[in-house]
């Protein structure tokens, strides 16, 4: 089977310093690809990159077996992208905030309104449908950001943090939504610091670090036996430093030398 | 009126379309972002008050009216040159484009460049050229908004002049006019973007603004000495001056030639009018077809800059910095003292309040050459002259207009939101922060340039002038007290700056300036008619009055309230 996203040798710079350091990376039609790495390790540079919002880098990247470069609007149009921070017009409501992202999808008006009031509803958003979204909430956001990413039906979904302020049971209904979509076979590329979930959903999960791809495998050829939890393994190939050390000294840093006393 | 000015601009969708843009997308963008101008976002979570709505058209109002009053000041030389209107209009339209020119880069400008949208339009299928149109139709938009209040009152005067064909050919090069000033600027910064490097790409926009100010009232102020001699323009022929019709602005004169033929003194200039028409278009095409292509690319590398960790350990108890060390002198509170940092080191890092205050510095610089040039003599005739007048009367208000500047452009920030930090930390009143901020900003902006300014002074008039430097500080800050009193009175970095609000707010503030620099310069003359002794005495008693009357703005303003607070936000 031919790879639906294929990298190969993606380096990124700005100025003197490497974000990404010749990755290569290849994702199969209807994956799930777990995308982890500490904070800076790269992992927003390479969604940006697969996003068409970088353009400046070195190395190929293939999308549906067209390059990136070359076939940027066409890429664009397949990929359903929700991003890390909750970035949206929030001078909006949601009806609008859609219509316009639809829009700029080629989408036909009518379209736009039948999948829109859907994915609100089941999202329990039906009855904010038209009101602004700068008093709504980071979840509720973060809903209608995802509403934003899938409007389109695209056959690749990039989602950076999409769990981000969810309650509970949102949280639950986006991880059936992932399976949902999964078993539509379409791509998902899921970057999370949550790693229960990533490893409950990835079908392979990618470790970055410092720009360099440290670890590509299912969860059990990561775990190699070792009966280590995600979580576990991550904090073993990333963290130098022991962390209940750190924890330590962070929580003495609160108190006052000399006397001790709290505020 | 943006539906109809939305309308207007979709009308020549054809050309948007060969021009790259994809029409569907170009309509969405520029519609979405009107309607966001038109909603004032949440403050710390509150809504727009009824008094808030009628604030802002009564703002709207008197932004037209101040449009008006421009306007009505720009129509000197049409009523000067009546007999020879190619010289005329040549004279309006350079004046008008210096004035429009600065109004864009200070006001506009960082739109064009604004990477605030990236993670919401640049991975949507959306070409560069769209982006890049949208983004220069949208400010266009906006231009042109504060462009028709200053020419109604240019066009009533050509009618009048020149009859119904004068009214109806009017509108036309006055249309070119804004497309040529609107594309020049993005041209340049599309240049400039493309030229250089991402990462340094902000900074040598701020070096170009604060240059491209200078150069452009250079041009003007020191230009005018020589308009404003009568007998230079009784004298004057357009003939002497035949190099003007190199200039876009005769072009767009000679457009006149449609309407009189007869009445060009230039001969064989009527065919410029042809250049009127194509530069707008000329200019449009150059800059979407070649600076546009790679907008995106560069747009999104701009912000893309990380820093290396610094590799140094963190020293306990290090050695205070300037602005805790002025801080400490400065204040007596520890929110006056935070404040002061914040204000203080805000305003160094942050790009947009250097990108929208520093140009306005050209000001007093250019006036300063101005006020040696204007005379047109020898150097030791000169100082004989000006020392027996008080110019300096006016060189001490003019640095009002840095201190102004600063202060009122220090309460907007694309990040308000971060303000959230005062609401939940233990303030007793906001004016303390308030307070401190406000003197971060007049020792680093003001103190520098007035003992820059007094030494001079000090040095041409001598010790006398000690009075006249105490006073205008004094009044200088009180006026600018009071315009935070009523108008601006706000927590620093705070209040979220949207697109209509921006419009002409430089211009407008230059002319408050200029008035209330004119009321205190009649003021201070007219003092100084009278016998010296009895000028220095009123002087004093007006020091003092000065002062006591800042001494009590000041306790009010470093006193207020979060109820009082709350009530500024509602009325602003």
């Amino acid at each position: 089977m031919e790879p639906i996203i294929s990298i190969s040798n993606l380096c990124k710079q700005y100025g003197e310093k490497t974000v990404l350091n010749n990755i290569n990376l290849d994702v199969y039609p209807g994956q799930v690809i777990g995308y982890i790495g500490p904070n800076g390790a790269g992992k927003s540079t390479t969604v940006k990159v697969l996003t068409g919002v970088i353009q400046d880098y070195t190395g190929h990247v293939q999308v549906a077996g067209k390059d990136l470069r070359e076939n940027l609007m066409d890429i664009k149009r397949m990929i359903g992208y929700v991003p890390e921070l909750a970035e949206l017009y929030d001078l909006l409501t949601p009806r609008e905030y859609l219509h316009f992202t639809g829009t700029l999808y080629g989408m036909e008006a009518s379209l736009i309104e039948e999948r829109m009031v859907k994915m609100l509803d089941s999202f329990g958003l039906a009855d904010n449908i038209d009101q602004r979204m700068d008093s709504f909430s980071k979840g509720m956001r973060q809903k209608v950001l995802l509403a934003s990413g899938l409007l389109h039906n695209p056959s690749i979904v990039i989602l950076d943090e999409p769990l981000s302020g969810l309650d509970a049971n949102a949280v639950i209904l986006v991880k059936e939504l992932l399976q949902r979509l999964k078993q539509e076979g379409k791509t998902i590329f899921y970057c999370s610091h949550m790693m229960d979930v990533v490893e409950k959903v990835s079908d392979t999960i990618v470790l970055i670090d410092k720009g360099t791809i440290i670890a590509n495998g299912t969860f059990a050829e990561l775990r190699a036996g070792s009966g280590e939890s995600l979580e576990q393994i991550f904090s073993k190939l990333t963290m130098a430093d022991n962390l209940i050390e750190k924890a330590g000294s962070l929580a003495s840093a609160m108190t006052n030398n000399n006397t001790n006393e709290q505020l | 009126m943006n539906k109809i000015l939305l309308y207007l601009i979709m009308l020549p969708a054809g050309l948007w379309k060969r021009l790259g843009a994809d029409v569907t997308q170009l309509k969405a963008i520029l519609s979405v972002k009107l309607k966001m101008d038109d909603r004032k976002p949440l403050t710390m979570g509150r809504p727009q008050s009824d008094a808030k709505k009628r604030k802002n058209k009564f703002n709207s109002t008197l932004t037209f009216i101040v449009g008006l009053f421009i306007g009505f000041m720009y129509i000197m030389p049409m009523i000067m040159f009546r007999s020879e209107p190619y010289m005329g209009l040549f004279s309006f339209y350079t004046m008008l484009t210096v004035l429009l020119t600065f109004g864009l880069i200070s006001d506009f400008s960082n739109v064009l460049v604004d990477t605030r949208d990236k993670l919401i339009i640049f991975p949507k299928p959306v070409n560069d050229r769209t982006i890049f149109l949208s983004r220069a139709l949208h400010i266009f938009i906006y231009f042109f908004r504060s462009v028709f209040p200053m020419s109604v009152i240019p066009w009533i005067l050509w009618g009048y002049l020149h009859g119904w064909k004068g009214a109806l050919w009017f509108p036309i090069p006055m249309l070119f006019l804004t497309f040529i000033c609107l594309f020049l600027v993005m041209g340049c910064y599309m240049l400039l973007l493309k030229l250089s490097k991402p990462e340094r790409f902000k900074d040598i926009i701020g070096y170009f603004q604060i240059a491209f100010s200078i150069i452009v009232f250079s041009t003007f102020y020191l230009g005018m000495p020589y308009m404003r001699q009568t007998s230079f323009l009784e004298q004057f022929d357009i003939r002497t001056v035949e190099w003007i019709k190199y200039t876009p602005t005769y072009w767009l004169a000679a457009c006149w030639y449609w309407v009189e033929p007869a009445t060009a003194k230039l001969s064989g200039t009527g065919w410029l009018s042809i250049l009127a028409v194509i530069t707008p278009f000329a200019m449009l095409w150059v800059t979407v077809k070649l600076f546009a292509p790679s907008f995106v690319r560069k747009l999104s590398a701009i912000d893309g800059v990380e820093v290396e960790p610094v590799k140094r350990k963190v020293k306990q108890g290090s050695k205070s910095k300037l602005h805790q060390t002025l801080g400490n002198i400065f204040n007596r509170t520890d929110a006056a003292k935070a404040g002061f940092s914040l204000a203080w080191l805000q305003t160094a890092r942050s790009r947009s309040f250097k990108m929208k205050v520093y140009p306005g510095f050209a000001y007093v610089f250019v006036y300063f050459f101005y006020l040696f040039l204007s005379a047109n003599v020898p150097f030791d005739e000169l100082m004989e002259t000006i020392t027996k007048k008080d110019f300096h009367i006016i060189l001490l208000y003019m640095t009002s207009l840095i201190l102004l500047s600063a202060i009122t452009n220090m309460n907007v920030t694309e990040q308000y939101k971060a303000s959230w930090i005062y609401y939940s930390s233990p303030l007793d009143k906001p004016g303390s922060i308030m307070g401190g901020a406000f003197k971060a900003l007049w020792v680093k902006y003001y103190m520098p340039f007035v003992f820059i300014v007094s030494a001079f002074v000090l040095y041409v008039w001598g010790v006398k002038a000690i009075v006249d430097i105490v006073l205008a500080t004094s009044n200088v800050t009180v006026y600018v007290l009071v315009i935070m009193y009523f108008g601006n009175r706000y927590l620093p970095f705070s209040m979220p700056e949207q697109m209509k609000t921006k419009v002409g707010k430089t211009v407008i503030r230059m002319i408050f300036a200029l008035l209330f620099m004119g009321c205190m310069g009649f003021a201070h003359f007219a003092l100084s008619s009278l016998y010296q002794e009895v000028a220095m005495w009123l002087k004093l008693l007006l020091t003092l009055l000065s002062l006591a009357a800042l001494w009590t703005l000041w306790d009010s303003y470093i006193n207020t309230s979060w109820q009082q607070l709350k009530m500024a936000e509602d009325a602003a």
